[in-house]
């Protein structure tokens, strides 16, 4: 019979165990899904990822190096602009005793792959361990959230984003302080899902959805999104609300990630709670006020940052 | 020899699908080179080669996938028995047959890859495939057409010969 099968019918049997595999793995578990796939990644698709990573740095190089050049000298008057708002950040501090709060670093690191899944859902960027990029981490653009590290080797890192199942965020909507969770579920994307609202809380649409820092891993106030919808669940009790993510993941190529540092410095939610401002702007704003902001997002990466006073956690 | 040259094509579609597809993307359609590899390979080398590359390249994507493991596994499986078996003696040499069997096959293969991720949402499954699988099946399509064209035009043989 099996040698009928095998010598007669090959195609067919190849095609029907092919089948049977394929949905075997699609009826494990999660968890066990995910211990199959890290394991077959890490023995089949570790030189793939390292030409990946070097094909691409080769790519990307030209121009990057042509927008790097023209961005230098104006982070240079920047960076300029935000050490004096540094120390007087510092001394401020002091000055009014403020609670000691751990202090963050941001790394700035480049998207050297993406997934190879039409749905996207995860990034490869070109530092690791070695950088003090750790699993865990939120990893940022000037533009709002990204998602958090998964897991490092000491030169890559492959990112969550938050168009991925398994990266939920704890997410606030910053005009009324209502807090909820952030999930990303198949459907419109890049459209999420902000779960676990209230029918009676006060919800609009445009209302700015920041990181609510409640958890252990994504500091408090980053920008998400807007809201784009809001309506009832089926049974009345819920809000279904959708937020348009403020990141474009599909052009994402730069991005930053959250790492401990000693150093002390501005609280990176700020730099993405108000709009850029021109760097002559940011000069006389940080002459004048004890209370100015960096100039531009892109500081960000020359920037010390502290945290949330209270931290995130992966939900699930 | 041909399996070391199918090998360096497959190299060569994994690095530009997830490094450089995503800067040709239009209104979120972008081309799928892995599903054209399937379609190429089964076209080539058979019902029996076809499954398992089909097999081999959606567990690739699959590692790397927010979709259940195995779906890609599954769809491109499919798709690369059915182009096998579709594609049997047909004039493989003529760019219009070329065109369609790329854009059929990425059309069932995203059949069957939304109709699983959507999780039987139809109103879900219904705007995928008008918004996302036709243009990407379309723009696919083309795409390879004029890759072959170009690949041809420096070989020796037609990559994609009459006889089987």
């Amino acid at each position: 019979m099996l040698r009928y099968l095998f010598v007669r019918r090959t195609d067919w049997t190849v095609l029907v165990i092919a089948c049977t595999l394929s949905l075997s793995m699609m009826l494990l578990e999660a968890r066990l899904q995910a211990r199959v796939a890290w394991f077959l990644q890490h023995t089949l698709l570790a030189p793939f990822e390292v030409t990946v990573g070097w094909v691409d740095q080769s790519v990307g190089v030209f121009w990057e190096n042509h927008q790097l050049r023209s961005r230098l000298t104006q982070l240079q008057i920047e960076s300029d602009a935000l050490q004096g708002e540094r120390m007087e950040n510092v001394r401020l501090r002091r000055l009014l005793h403020l609670e000691e709060r751990h202090p963050y670093n941001l790394v700035a690191a480049s998207v050297v792959a993406r997934s190879l899944d039409r749905l996207g859902g995860s990034l490869t960027i070109d530092k690791g361990t070695a950088d003090g990029v750790e699993p865990g981490r939120a990893v940022l653009t000037p533009d709002g959230l990204v998602g958090r590290a998964e897991r490092s080797t000491p030169h890559e890192t492959r990112v969550l984003t938050l168009l991925n199942r398994d990266c939920a965020v704890a997410a606030r909507i910053e005009r009324t302080r209502v807090d909820g969770v952030l999930e990303w579920e198949f459907g419109n994307q890049p459209v999420l899902n902000l779960r676990y609202i209230s029918s009676q809380e006060d919800v609009k649409v445009g209302d700015r959805v920041v990181t609510s820092g409640l958890g252990g891993i994504f500091p408090v106030g980053i920008r998400i999104g807007t809201v784009a919808k809001v309506a009832l669940d089926p049974n009345g009790l819920m809000k279904e609300i959708l937020v348009d993510p403020a990141v474009d993941f599909r052009s994402v190529e730069e991005i930053l990630v959250y790492t401990p540092s000693d150093l002390r410095g501005t609280a990176p939610a700020d730099l993405f709670l108000e709009e850029p401002k021109p760097a002559a702007a940011a000069d006389s704003a940080a002459a004048d006020s004890a209370s100015a902001r960096p100039a531009t997002p892109a500081k960000a990466v020359a920037a010390t940052a502290q945290p949330p006073a209270t931290a995130d956690k992966v939900i699930r | 020899m041909k399996w070391v040259r199918d090998g360096v094509v497959l190299l060569v579609a994994l690095v530009l699908q997830s490094t450089v597809l995503h800067r040709i993307e239009i209104a979120g359609a972008r081309p799928d080179l892995l599903v054209a590899y399937v379609v190429y390979i089964a076209w080539m080398r058979g019902p029996v080669v076809g499954t398992i590359v089909g097999f081999g390249v959606g567990l690739i994507q699959d590692l790397d996938a927010s979709v259940p493991l195995g779906l890609n596994a599954l769809a491109k499986s499919i798709v690369g028995f059915l182009v096998a078996k579709a594609g049997f003696r047909v004039h493989r040499a003529n760019a219009g047959v070329r065109f369609a069997f790329f854009f059929v096959a990425m059309l069932v293969h995203d059949l069957i890859y939304y109709a699983v991720a959507t999780d039987g949402d139809l109103a879900t499954f219904g705007k995928q495939m008008v918004l996302t699988a036709v243009p990407s099946a379309l723009y696919t399509g083309v795409v390879v057409v004029i890759l072959l064209g170009i690949a041809e035009a420096f070989s020796r043989r037609p990559l994609l010969a009459d006889e089987v």
